[in-house]
């Protein structure tokens, strides 16, 4: 029965509905939350989708076929960000509430939603989230539970904040909110790039600098002026201390340069990237070339003590 | 006690699980998970110092577009029990805990395969225009994926504890193994630095990146160190609201001289 079900044109009953309530509007703010709770690769995250406009389609739809028929194309394909998604139902709503023609709804849908998720990844996925994180995560690591508190009331109050203004701003403007969205949005992604490229540099010194060669060249005490009273001064180069006369942070720096060239330049996966990392740290290890306290070299070499 | 912590945990990782997609999408992060967790196996501040840890690693790997990264999840409990449990050093657990990570990948890829079968229950649903039956194949998707990883945490706690004293004999024999893979730890959150430019870097953007190396090198040295990122980002969002600015009067007035307007000069 149920593959035998035709999707009208229109709706039955084209005259407008009456404005969604405050309440309505509220509520699907908060289901909004759990847009990706049946997310699956044939349909992304159409089913939690549907389930957060519900309660306006029910109050729209009065007639049962039209309710029908608003919940199946509702079923369609989406993906776009969580955080972003309200202005997405505020769209579909009005037109819904306007009775527009399904396959207009559809494609109005699916034409703004996909651009939405690329602008969303860029704001926060890859600029908000990291600095969040750049900040509370230093906070716990010295054992404050101010950290874990504060990423809490950053992350989901700004997430909510923009998911209740999104709501009531795109559901007031309708279709013409699309036209102001995106009219400067590859402008705008280019700034927000700008600014997350810019905290990346940030981060690669702020908290890659914990990388470090734990190479000291012992200098031959016959060699050198230490040699005073007879005993030898222990006169060592340490590796690390000369290159952070020259730049500090080039190591991570370098090892970040290193993890792009490989990401985006070779193709490389993330996974096989990490399995490097781990060649690196334990070859290195093993020949006594990183710092990481007081350990054994598995072979014995002139600069690891 | 021992039966109590388990519960909890079970119960926490449930959570986690359908928090890392819905409810707040932001309780299953590292540095609040793991916080969490430590308090319940009975060591919050190590589940703090754990959750700051994993979440620098965590930088960058999101899930983009369905592509899923190691799961965080998975990783925060595994690291919890490894180093309360088990007795690791906090960066040498990392590299076993990212096995499990990869593993919690395959479980919520899977979950997401099979999930497509719900999408005929959910048509059906829609069909009747019930929309009860929606509700119903979001919590048969929720409970799936909960249960899963609830079942991988149990199985995690009891072997964590297992493996204390073969891994206490372990790293004081090979040290430079437990050094190499905590070296390596600290080294994985390059590869999200790496992600994040794969995505943003322009050509345009290169100068970019060194001066907020070098801004967060001279704020790092300064009497204000602590508040290094916050200034960075002070200075971040000057840039690009700028950058913003005056590429959008820019197209504005390319625009207008298209219509023919003169500004007069």
């Amino acid at each position: 029965m149920a593959s035998n079900y035709v999707l009208p044109e229109n709706y039955k009953d084209l005259t407008p509905a009456a404005p969604l309530d405050k309440k309505t509007l509220n509520k699907m703010v908060w289901r909004s939350l759990q847009l990706q709770a049946c997310f699956n690769y044939e349909r992304m995250q159409s089913a939690g989708w549907l389930w957060g406009i519900l309660p306006g389609l029910e109050k729209i739809h009065t007639n049962k076929d039209d309710l029908a028929a608003s919940m199946t194309h509702n079923m369609d394909f989406l993906n776009t960000h969580p955080y972003l998604v309200t202005f997405v139902m505020g769209v579909v709503l009005s037109m819904e509430q306007n009775k527009s023609p399904i396959q207009t709804i559809r494609s109005v849908r699916i034409s703004i939603a996909a651009p939405l998720g690329g602008i969303g990844d860029a704001l926060f996925w890859y600029t908000f989230m990291p600095i969040v994180a750049g900040v509370t995560a230093g906070l716990a690591q010295d054992g404050n539970i101010l950290g874990p508190i504060l990423y809490f009331v950053l992350a989901f109050g700004v997430q909510m904040a923009l998911r209740f203004w999104l709501m009531y701003w795109s559901y007031g403007m309708g279709t013409a909110a699309i036209t102001s969205l995106t009219k400067n949005a590859k402008e705008f992604t280019h700034a927000a790039s700008m600014m997350g490229i810019f905290v990346v540099g940030a981060l690669i010194y702020n908290m890659g600098t914990g990388v470090q060669f734990g190479m000291e060249f012992a200098s031959d005490a016959s060699t050198t002026l230490g040699q005073e009273g007879g005993e030898a001064v222990g006169l060592t180069t340490n590796v690390q201390a000369q290159l952070d006369k020259i730049l500090p942070g080039v190591v991570p720096l370098a090892m970040t340069l290193m993890c792009y060239y490989l990401l985006a330049k070779k193709g490389w996966t993330p996974i096989k990237t990490i399995c490097l990392l781990l060649v690196i740290g334990i070859v290195g290890c093993i020949f006594g070339i990183w710092a990481n306290g007081a350990y054994n070299a598995l072979v014995p070499v002139p600069w690891h003590a | 006690m021992e039966i109590l912590q388990v519960v909890l945990l079970a119960v926490a990782t449930f959570v986690f699980a359908i928090d890392q997609f819905s409810l707040t999408e932001v309780l299953y992060r590292p540095i609040i998970a793991c916080t969490i967790i430590g308090a319940i196996l009975g060591d919050l501040k190590a589940g703090l110092v754990i959750g700051g840890e994993v979440e620098i690693i965590a930088i960058g790997q999101m899930p983009v577009g369905g592509a899923q990264p190691p799961n965080f999840v998975m990783f925060s409990v595994v690291a919890c029990v490894l180093v309360i449990k088990t007795g690791l050093d906090i960066e040498t657990a990392v590299a076993p805990s990212l096995v499990f990570a990869l593993f919690g990948q395959y479980v919520v890829t899977l979950v997401f395969t099979v999930a497509s079968g719900l999408m005929d229950k959910a048509d059906e649903a829609a069909h009747n225009a019930n929309p009860k039956g929606i509700t119903n194949v979001l919590n048969i998707h929720m409970a799936i994926l909960g249960t899963l990883f609830t079942v991988i945490a149990i199985v995690c706690f009891y072997g964590g504890q297992a493996l204390s004293e073969p891994m206490k004999n372990l790293s004081t024999q090979f040290s430079w193994l437990t050094a190499g893979l905590s070296v390596s730890g600290t080294m994985l959150r390059f590869v999200g630095f790496g992600i994040l430019m794969k995505i943003m870097m322009a050509g345009d953007l290169w100068g970019i990146l060194l001066a907020g190396f070098a801004c967060a090198a001279i704020f790092g040295a300064s009497s204000v160190s602590s508040a290094t990122l916050i200034y960075v980002a002070f200075i971040g969002v000057a840039i690009a609201v700028y950058d913003y600015m005056s590429s959008v009067k820019l197209k504005n007035s390319a625009g207008s001289n298209v219509g023919g307007m003169s500004d007069g000069i």
